[in-house]
Order: C-alpha cells, then structure tokens, then sequence
C-alpha cells in the first residue's frame, strides 16, 4: 500500500499540480511563499519516487511469499536505483553549477573590458557595467562578483527614475541570491528524462522571482517607474513571437497587471502557502514511511 | 595592487589598444597611459600579459619588439557580449538574470545590425 500512495503522490506532484498552479493568480500576491510552495513540491515528488523504489521490492515481495533470497535481490535492486537517481541528480546540480558559474566569470570578464560607466558614475552601483550600443539590454550577471549590466540603450529611452527602478530590479536578484534558485530547478529539469521533462515549474518558479524582484523595486522607487521600464524596454526590444519563455508575453501581462495594482501583501495566501509547503515535505514521511519503515525494519532481509 | 586597480588598469589598456587602431608596444602603450598619471612600465607588461592569458590580445613578434592588438573590435567584441547574454544555452535559465525575456537568435541578430546603423 505504502508504495501505491508514494506512487500516486509523486504522480499528482509531478503532473498534476504544476499546470494549475502555474496559472493560479493567488501565487501573484504571494510569491514568495510560492516559490517555497514550488521547491517542497519539486523536492516532495522526488522524495516520493525514492520513497516508491525502495518500498515497492519489499512489499511486491511479501505479497508474493517469496523466500529471504529473493527479497535481499530485491531489496539491492531497490538500493542500486535509488542510487542512480540521487546520482543523476547530483550530477546534474554540479553540471550546471559549473558551466553557469564559467559563462558568467568569462562574461564579466567582458563586460569589465568594455565598460563604459565612467561616464555614468552617477547612476550609483559600484558593480554597474555600461556597454555600447542603442539595443536596450538589461540584466545581472549573478555571483560572488556580481555585476548589472546596462546598454546605452537603456540609458536614452528610460528616465532617471525607471533606471533606477532597473537597477533596483537586478540588485535584488543578486542580493536574494536568485540563481541558485534558479540551478536547481534547471538541475532538475535535466535530470529527468526527457519525455517525461516539464518547463513548467521552471518557467513558473522564474516569473515568481521577477515578481518578488518587482516588488522590492517597487518599494524602493515607487511602482509606476518599474511599470514604465517594463513597457519600455520590451516595447523596445523586439521580441520575437516565437521566443521562449514567454511565448504570449503572459509573463510580461501578469508583471504589468500587479505592478498596476496596489501592493498588499496578502497574509493569508503567505501563510496557506508556507503551511502547505511544510505540510508536503512532513505529512507524507510521518503518515507513509514512517510506520512503513517501522515494519519493513522487523523484516529487514540483509 | 588589488585586482580591483588591476581590473580597472586592463579596461584601461584596451581603451588604448581599440584606439589605437594598431598593434603597440608595451612602451607605446605605456607612454599614452603615462600622460594621465605615474605608471610603472613593468604594471602594464603585466596587465599585457595577463589580457593576452585571457586572450583578449594578441602578441604579435615584429621587428624585434612584441606588438599587442585586441583579437576583436570594441564593437565586435560588443555584439558578442550581447549575443552571449540573449542566445539560448542549455543552462540559460540559470546562468544570467534578464530585466525582460530573451531574443530568438535572429531578432538579435536583426537587433544588433539596427542599433548598430543608428
């Protein structure tokens, strides 16, 4: 039984939770409490998939009556794959750690060279970078060197107060250490097999973390510059109709519309959220493997 | 010298090289540098060095005498910056943070030749 419930919680984490949740608007006025709510479900239905390897051998085998030797093969077997799982996760993690932090060292290394903020000093940040060009470009290059990156683009079709709220924007992406958020679902993203792969946490985790960098911005320098440079630049830049991640610029409307609105913190949804992300990670394990783990011990066949 | 000076100091040393428009010595380079401020010769054979290691330059052996020269132009070396910022990578979604999404690889490619007209 335990196997069977492991099995079916896994499966409503993995692939029927995240599309629902990834439209839901509740997240908007919550995100960070969803961003957790994202992580304990990621985090939950590997668990599951882990918790369904190593049970199932020993319950199939029970059922069975089959003798100690052919438990203890099953009970390797079940090790052995739940091993490569950690494995392959592990791998992965380290995989995109370590070409994400080489891109980014030789891109600041780049942007070093060719900056320009000399002639922007007082635009404020230390870690500032200005490259040439009229193409609007804005970003942050994360990491224990962190930099913004500004074209001059940017510079001559936002005022004053837009760029700061960009700046506002991008410091707090590396200040809240945004990409190691954003490793790990891409570790995990790859880990799984590919039929089975879903961008859609991916994709969903991202535009939260926009929303929470918005929301600092927005205390910082008020919400209608940030909405300003948000209409701005990507009216400016043209973005392709078939670009990824944001195919129907849905992304781009959800930022707009509560930037629009204004800024309450909604308790309740933070709280729900924050409980039902503990909640995933501490009621399977206490009511399924727990008294599980209690009887397959007694008959431990190794 | 901390690598901040230091940083600062191969910034600096490009600017002459892309301005320049040929290949210097390290005299040359450190007699345009010298009209702003005290520099020791021996810093910006360093710094030389050091921009060649990450081969941003190269050495070139002419007349006796080792001549530096960016491997790109200011802008080629621009463009590139930007393409490596907005192209599609497997780990794109990790590795930089965008102020607004990504470009296809063309509508960049068109982006740049237009900012690059105006």
């Amino acid at each position: 039984m335990t196997a069977l419930l492991l099995g079916a919680l896994g499966l409503t984490l993995s692939l029927v939770v995240p599309g629902p949740l990834a439209r839901a608007r509740w997240t908007d006025r919550a995100p960070v409490a969803a961003v957790l709510l994202w992580q304990s479900i990621t985090l939950s239905a590997v668990l599951s998939a882990l918790g369904v390897v190593l049970s199932a051998p020993y319950e199939v085998t029970r059922a069975a009556g089959s003798g100690k030797p052919v438990a203890a093969a099953a009970l390797i077997g079940a090790l052995v794959v739940a091993g490569v799982i950690i494995l392959r996760l592990v791998i992965s993690l380290v995989g995109v750690t370590r070409r994400s932090r080489a891109r980014r060292a030789r891109h600041r290394m780049l942007v070093d060279l060719l900056d320009r903020a000399e002639q922007h000093r007082e635009l404020g940040p230390d870690n500032l970078r200005v490259l040439d060009g009229a193409l609007p470009l804005a970003y942050c290059v994360p990491g224990r060197e962190p930099r913004v990156v500004l074209s001059n683009g940017v510079l001559q079709v936002l005022d004053r107060e837009q760029v700061d709220a960009v700046l506002a924007h991008e410091q707090t992406h590396l200040r809240h250490r945004h990409e190691v958020v954003m490793e790990s679902f891409t570790a995990f993203y790859q880990a799984v097999p590919r039929p089975l792969r879903s961008r859609v946490p991916l994709d969903a985790v991202h535009l939260l973390l926009e929303m929470i960098s918005d929301d600092v911005a927005r205390r910082k320098v008020g919400a209608e510059p940030l909405r300003a440079a948000l209409e701005r630049l990507t009216d400016a830049v043209p973005l392709a109709e078939d670009a990824r991640p944001d195919p129907t610029g849905d992304a781009r409307r959800r930022r707009l519309a509560r930037l629009a609105m204004p800024h309450t913190v909604s308790v309740g949804r933070n709280v729900a959220a924050g409980l039902a992300a503990a909640g995933l990670l501490v009621l399977p394990t206490v009511i399924l493997v727990v008294p599980w783990l209690d009887r397959a011990l007694d008959h431990w066949p190794l | 010298m901390g690598d901040m000076a230091l940083g600062d100091l191969e910034r600096e040393v490009m600017e002459q090289l892309w301005e320049a428009g040929e290949p210097l010595t390290v005299r040359q380079v450190h007699e345009r540098l010298s009209r702003e401020r005290d520099l020791a010769y021996t810093t910006v054979m360093t710094v030389l060095n050091r921009l060649a290691k990450k081969h941003m330059v190269t050495q070139q052996n002419e007349d006796r005498a080792y001549k530096y020269a960016p491997v790109q132009s200011r802008e080629e070396m621009t463009a590139s910056v930007m393409l490596d910022a907005l192209t599609a990578s497997g780990d794109q979604d990790a590795a930089l943070a965008y102020f607004v999404g990504r470009l296809s690889p063309e509508a960049l490619a068109a982006a740049i030749a237009a900012s690059k007209r105006t």
